[in-house]
């Protein structure tokens, strides 16, 4: 009975795991499209046939992939299955879409269907093919097995190690962080936000960037995650790894907008304050592949 | 990335069953947007725009200038792009001042606000809005 139960959890703990590990994948293919105008445009005015062929075509696209790897631990090429995982990749990346489109005030409750409907199937395309390629992108411990790898045993003091455990972390953040943040901080799109997102939903901004932060390096088990749990250095765990990265992410967001000149020093700290946060998300999401990468 | 040889394949096990709930749920969110997206087709199908502009709220006078804030809406029909806004305002049979801005995109029921800023007291004469122009995308 209780062994039952017990497998019973685990199930349900595996499929949660699964599911954040689909949506990790999506975020991190998905938002630079979630920033970008031209898709919303399109979603807007788009006739209804072209959203459902669109449908039609990512749910054909995602089919192939999950006939190859798709997001789940348990591999499996078998038709049928891949056709339910391609189901719910859609719906992963449906959700997850409305979400943030809700949270950057792209749809709202005035939202008119046929246009709401638009931006959601437009932009859920590349974060559902996210999804199913969610185990290519930073591998999986499917075969690379639950040890973590071994830390360098040089003979060096430990306050070396934790020294440069934490400038890898730093250096990590700051590269996925840039590499992502710099296909959005030169673009309109941030003081286009900006000017709708304020106050309280700047707050939900960044709650929802440190959850999807967290989810993608501590939650999805891509691989080199136990190796993250363990590592050295001044981010030891994992609440305080997602707060200090998100602040490195943050640093790297206002040193790209002042660089490509989207922020003056003249600019008034509310605009600082909105612009930094509203990059902050796409960047934090870079900042987290990027400290799996390392 | 680790790619599985044929000797290595591990088996799916059966669909558990928080895997079943997962996927009626997913099966249940993508049926309601397919739903939905043939509901809206069928309501838009071939139904020129209807727009409309009109005057909301207060007119706010600041430094001078004066805020004319109005609506416009596509009540019905299909999506319309550039929709092009005329404000114009008479006093004494004379056209004192027009203004014009234009929307992006309106789809069916959407409605936009903005507003013109006029140096002339609007209510010192007549205002009038109109749609001077669209596109279809």
């Amino acid at each position: 009975m209780a062994a039952n139960r017990l497998k019973n959890l685990s199930a349900w703990r595996d499929e949660l795991d699964d599911l954040i590990r689909g949506a990790s994948g999506g975020f991190l293919f998905g938002i630079p499209l979630l920033y970008t105008m031209e898709v919303w445009w399109i979603g807007s005015s788009v006739q209804p046939p072209r959203i459902l062929m669109a449908m039609l075509l990512t749910f054909a696209i995602i089919f192939l992939l999950n006939r190859t790897e798709g997001f789940r631990k348990v591999s499996d090429t078998n038709a049928l299955n891949a056709a339910m995982d391609s189901i719910e990749a859609i719906a992963i990346g449906i959700t997850c879409t409305g979400l943030i489109l809700f949270l950057l005030r792209e749809i709202d409750g005035r939202t008119p269907l046929a246009e709401m409907l638009g931006k959601l199937v437009y932009e859920s395309i590349p974060f559902a093919l996210g999804v199913a390629l969610a185990n290519q992108f930073l591998g999986d411990d499917r075969q690379s097995g639950r040890q973590p790898k071994k830390q360098n045993h040089h003979h060096r003091s430990s306050n070396s190690k934790q020294f440069n455990a934490t400038l890898a972390d730093i250096g990590g953040t700051l590269i996925g962080a840039t590499v992502i943040g710099f296909n959005i901080a030169p673009t309109d799109e941030v003081s286009m936000l900006a000017t709708a997102v304020s106050g309280p939903w700047l707050l939900a901004v960044m709650i929802v960037s440190l959850i999807i932060s967290y989810a993608i390096v501590f939650q999805a088990e891509f691989s080199n995650q136990d190796k993250r749990e363990q590592q050295q250095g001044i981010f030891q765990r994992p609440l305080s790894e997602t707060f200090a990265s998100y602040i490195i992410s943050l640093l790297a967001a206002a040193m790209m907008l002042l660089l490509f000149d989207r922020l003056s020093w003249s600019d008034p700290w509310q605009q600082w304050l909105s612009y930094i946060i509203l990059l902050g998300l796409p960047a934090t999401i870079g900042g987290a592949a990027g400290r799996l990468a390392v | 990335m680790t790619k599985d040889s044929p000797d290595q394949k591990v088996e799916r096990p059966p669909r558990s069953s928080a895997e079943w709930v997962s996927f009626i749920l997913a099966s249940l969110i993508c049926a309601t947007i397919a739903g939905l997206v043939v509901y809206s087709w069928i309501i838009e199908r071939d139904r020129p725009p209807i727009l409309k502009v009109e005057a909301v709220g207060n007119v706010r006078a600041e430094n001078g200038q004066f805020y004319i804030p109005f609506e416009v809406t596509n009540v019905e029909g299909q999506t319309v792009e550039s929709v092009q806004v005329i404000a114009e305002l008479e006093i004494g049979n004379e056209i004192k001042e027009t203004g014009d801005l234009e929307i992006d995109f309106l789809t069916q029921g959407e409605k936009e606000e903005g507003a013109f800023v006029f140096k002339h007291n609007p209510r010192d004469g007549k205002l009038r809005f109109r749609i001077a122009s669209y596109r279809l995308p």
